[in-house]
């Protein structure tokens, strides 16, 4: 999307409510209200246009920990201690979610406790101490997480890392939201205050109001965030992957009991347009998330039982093995289409890389049948109707439609009706124009990484036996999987042990 | 970690029910609970949503009931293949209609219960009830499938095993527990799952005995009318013949001396110490329990006073957090540390000692007291916002006593607890020699 039509998309773009209020008066451009009488509770997020894109070179992660350090530790009026001590009463928190683009203080509270509860949260975004000993800990908490459980407690969510990290290397996406370790260790107090007075301005965020509050919350609101400094950051530029040639892999050589593998390439489409909803069709046959009606699934589990899941996307989905539904608040101007395969026997590692492409070629080869595809747009159809649920996730979603640029009815209900608008033809049309198969980043977590490399370059076949006997059709399929050439090049397979991942 | 992270959700779901002064009842939507004469449960419980319904189908079976040796994790595994499909509607078939409802569907299963559970539009009510009756009653699979499945199961226990956590409750279970099923996880036990193609005989008989409307509740909340989906239960379960067998289950002996293990966990971690008690089966009527699940949250709670020395004063732990959770039998009260530096592990368990021996020799402020109770009410009502958040927060209730009655039963009790009684609690489970002691390490440095 060029800027001019972001800007006018973002000028037009849905609001439920706009009020005018006060002298500091925040535009109302810059307000989505979501409000629900019945409710008895009221949710806020705030929407920072900030992330790691914008971490300075050798500073990475200092756009997650300056959010931490707003909403978990001492702010000027309390310290960490006194803010735990008056939020347990109220049931009540708030926290930072700090993603590549977006950060999002949100919060919720009981409209019994909003006199309590607000204070203590708008302090937290307008009066943070920043205090040595908070920093400490919170980059505690950030070098544990890179250092010991990402590289070590799960291998699948170690995969995606790696895949991004090479996909986007060169970008401002070209290092996870957590950083590198010798970058959060050089993290200074200074850093922080500057980061903080660049990015937290009066010209720099979205208010997300809803549920049961009332005109006066809202008028303080953007009283006291129109308190901020004014100030309009440079804005990133739009990430431009440089072009993947060929099967790239990258083989992370670890003491890993099964293998996990990430695998895909850039996609330059978006939510909100009709090519998206046409490859969402097509995504959610092939691999829907955390469901048995995945084709991916279907071949490599429910036939061979190899692993626990194979999935497929279009839009990036952190901690996939946590959650069953889609993340808000994740939003990117660069996306991937990305595979899955949750981790299988070390031994079968080659054949399940080999039946997922397989599977893929197949699909961008001979597009989807009718019958799949009126089958998926009918699941699809009622499926959104679970995505954001509740009041904060409902406010997730419209700031997402403001990012995105998604005016009036929103991308859940766009989601719907083009269910019903789209054809055979243009699901097919648009895998054709998006997707391929012959040049993808691999991520593979994996032991002797030497022996799969030379496997790969030269595509021997791999074959696999089962503990348990297999329908005729399932052996006739694999004697096709076996030898499914990859073509993988030597000088595309790079070999990194897990130390070397994160460092700088 | 699947276990503590459901554990905690439904400590904190539960906690929450601690106190509304305002209600007789602090479970504020109006229920609808019936018996079919098969002993099938229904508990219909309807509530503002936009259309959507939500269906859960809790059996009153976990891996507690797994008493057969070399049988361990059979129940998560006999939970895989409950979507394998009947001779109406095979696997491939339930998946369709799944599917095209566009409904959001799936499965768990902990120490105490199996749970299966569907969220979706009104109008697809009838089939729902229709599909998952059917499967309940007339499931059917070949040997092969069955072997097929063992696989994934076993992908399953793959990718836990590189988590700390699961590798630390397995040992500590096991160390735990001498005769009481629950000494193996409901993973179950690495050779017993690797074990699991040769069970196809076993797992017909796991059906017939534990897939019985006398062990099951089923939970409905949403956009309903109770008295339509009644007949619908009604049509739909009423041949089901009843027939469960309970099983035999060893009670675990007293622990009469500390036990100490340590676990090594093959990839780097900073190190985790595990310290358990023998703790006490749910009981609304046991002032001691009632008063335990509120000394989790006094003694190691964000505000409590050893929470605010490790974590933020001395910065020695990246977290430190009880548990105490409800089960059918006597669980572990548990408290977790991870520790920065290996040389302080002494230093963390000695401190949570101490905290303990504070709070069996002094009574708690009454204002944390109170503000403790003031959380819980609002924790509870403002956890309460979707027909999925209310079913499955009570699975758990309806699975360990067949009902929801037992929520106000706690609640009142809750209410009456005293700062004494929190003293009496603390002497009651927290002794040195109902412990046990498990360090997990990491092999790299």
């Amino acid at each position: 999307m060029n800027t001019t039509k972001f800007f006018l998309l973002l000028i037009l773009s849905f609001m439920i409510i706009t009020i005018t209020l006060g002298e500091q008066k925040v535009s109302d451009n810059n307000v989505v209200l979501l409000p629900s009488k019945n409710d008895p509770t009221v949710s806020f997020r705030i929407w920072f246009k900030v992330g790691s894109q914008n971490d300075p070179a050798g500073k990475e992660g200092l756009a997650s920990i300056t959010a931490q350090m707003l909403t978990d530790a001492a702010t000027e009026k309390n310290s960490y201690e006194q803010v735990l001590e008056k939020l347990y009463p109220l049931a009540a928190g708030y926290n930072a979610s700090s993603t590549v683009e977006m950060t999002v203080i949100s919060g919720r509270t009981h409209k019994d406790n909003l006199g309590d509860y607000y204070p203590l949260f708008i302090d937290a975004i307008l009066r943070p101490a920043f205090k040595q000993e908070d920093l400490e800990r919170i980059k505690s908490q950030v070098l544990n997480q890179l250092e010991n459980m990402l590289r070590y407690a799960s291998d699948e969510e170690l995969g995606k890392a790696v895949l991004y990290n090479d996909v986007f290397t060169g970008t401002p996406y070209g290092h996870i939201t957590d950083g590198t370790i010798e970058a959060v260790k050089s993290i200074t107090l200074d850093d922080i205050r500057q980061f903080y007075s660049a990015y937290y301005t009066k010209d720099n965020f979205v208010i997300g109001l809803g549920g049961g509050y009332d005109m006066n919350l809202l008028s303080n609101l953007k009283k006291d965030l129109g308190m901020l400094p004014t100030g309009t950051p440079k804005a990133v530029e739009k990430p431009a992957p440089k072009a993947i040639n060929g099967l790239n892999v990258t083989i992370i050589d670890k003491d890993a009991p099964a293998t996990a593998i990430s695998m895909g390439f850039p996609i330059d489409i978006l939510r909100g347009t009709k090519d998206w909803y046409a490859l969402a069709i097509a995504t959610s046959w092939l691999g829907e998330h955390r469901n048995s009606s995945s084709h991916l699934y279907q071949v490599i589990r429910e036939a061979r039982g190899l692993n626990y899941g194979d999935y497929a996307y279009i839009e990036n989905f952190p901690n996939g093995g946590r959650y069953q539904l889609p993340p808000q608040n994740v939003c990117r101007r660069s996306q991937l289409f990305e595979i899955w395969i949750r981790p299988v026997p070390n031994e079968t590692r080659h054949f399940a890389m080999r039946a997922a492409l397989r599977e893929l070629k197949k699909l961008v080869d001979n597009g989807m049948t009718q019958s799949e595809f009126d089958q998926t747009k009918k699941f699809l159809r009622n499926y959104v109707l679970h995505f954001g649920p509740t009041t904060m996730e409902k406010l997730a979603y419209a700031l997402d439609d403001k990012f995105y640029g998604i005016k009036d009815e929103g991308h859940l209900n766009m989601f719907r009706k083009m269910m019903d608008e789209l054809t055979l033809n243009d699901v097919n049309t648009a895998i054709k124009k998006h997707w391929q198969t012959s040049n993808m980043q691999i991520a593979v977590i994996t032991k002797d990484a030497q022996s799969f490399k030379d496997a790969l370059v030269n595509d021997s076949p791999s074959p696999i036996t089962y503990k348990t006997p297999k329908p005729e059709s399932v052996l006739e399929e694999d004697k096709e999987i076996i030898i499914f050439q990859l073509k993988v090049k030597a000088e595309n397979v790079k070999i990194m042990p897990v130390t070397d991942l994160f460092v700088k | 970690m699947a276990r503590i992270i459901i554990g905690v959700f439904l400590l904190i779901f539960f906690i929450s029910l601690g106190s509304t002064a305002m209600a007789d009842s602090i479970f504020p939507y109006k229920y609808q609970k019936e018996t079919l004469p098969n002993g099938l449960t229904v508990i219909m419980i309807p509530m503002e949503s936009p259309g959507l319904v939500a269906y859960y189908s809790v059996v009153r079976t976990g891996s507690r009931d797994e008493v057969e040796q070399g049988k361990s994790g059979f129940a998560h595994f006999f939970e895989h293949m409950m979507f394998r499909g009947t001779k109406k509607y095979p696997g491939s078939v339930y998946d369709s209609i799944v599917t095209s409802m566009g409904a959001d569907a799936n499965a768990y299963t902990t120490d105490d219960y199996t749970c299966y559970h569907m969220n979706f539009a009104k109008e697809d009510l009838e089939r729902v009830v229709e599909i998952e009756s059917d499967r309940f009653q007339n499931l059917s699979y070949e040997e092969q499938a069955f072997q097929t499945e063992a696989g994934a199961v076993y992908g399953e226990y793959r990718k836990n095993v590189t988590q700390p956590f699961a590798l630390l409750n397995e040992k500590m279970q096991d160390l735990a527990f001498d005769v009481h099923t629950y000494k193996h996880t409901t993973m179950g036990f690495e050779a017993d799952v690797k074990a699991m193609p040769e069970g196809y005989e076993y797992s017909k008989s796991f059906f017939k005995r534990f897939y019985r409307p006398d062990n099951v509740v089923i939970l409905i909340t949403g956009d309903i009318d109770p008295n339509k989906t009644l007949a619908l239960i009604n049509k739909y379960y009423g041949e089901w013949e009843k027939g469960y067998i309970s099983p035999s289950i060893t009670p675990e002996p007293p622990q009469t001396a500390e036990r100490i293990g340590e676990v090594a966990y093959t990839g780097k971690t900073l190190p985790i110490i595990d310290i358990a008690y023998k703790g006490a089966a749910l009981d609304p009527n046991n002032n001691d329990f009632v008063s335990a699940l509120l000394l989790s949250d006094l003694a190691f709670g964000e505000t409590s006073d050893l929470y605010k020395k490790l974590i933020i004063q001395e910065q020695k732990v990246q977290f430190v957090a009880g548990s105490t959770p409800m089960n059918r039998d006597m669980p572990l009260f548990e408290i977790y540390s991870m520790v920065k530096d290996e040389n302080d592990i002494n230093y963390v368990r000695d401190e949570i000692y101490r905290t303990l021996d504070e709070f069996k020799n002094k009574p708690v402020e009454e204002k944390r007291l109170n503000d403790l109770k003031r959380r819980n009410k609002y924790g509870f009502l403002m956890g309460l916002d979707t027909p999925d958040h209310v079913a499955g927060g009570l699975a758990r209730f309806a699975a360990l006593t067949g009902s929801i009655e037992v929520i106000d039963q706690l609640y009142k009790h809750l209410e009456t607890i005293t700062p004494q009684d929190i003293v009496n609690s603390a002497k009651k489970y927290f002794m040195p020699e109902q412990r046990t002691v498990v360090v997990l390490k990491g092999v790299k440095q």
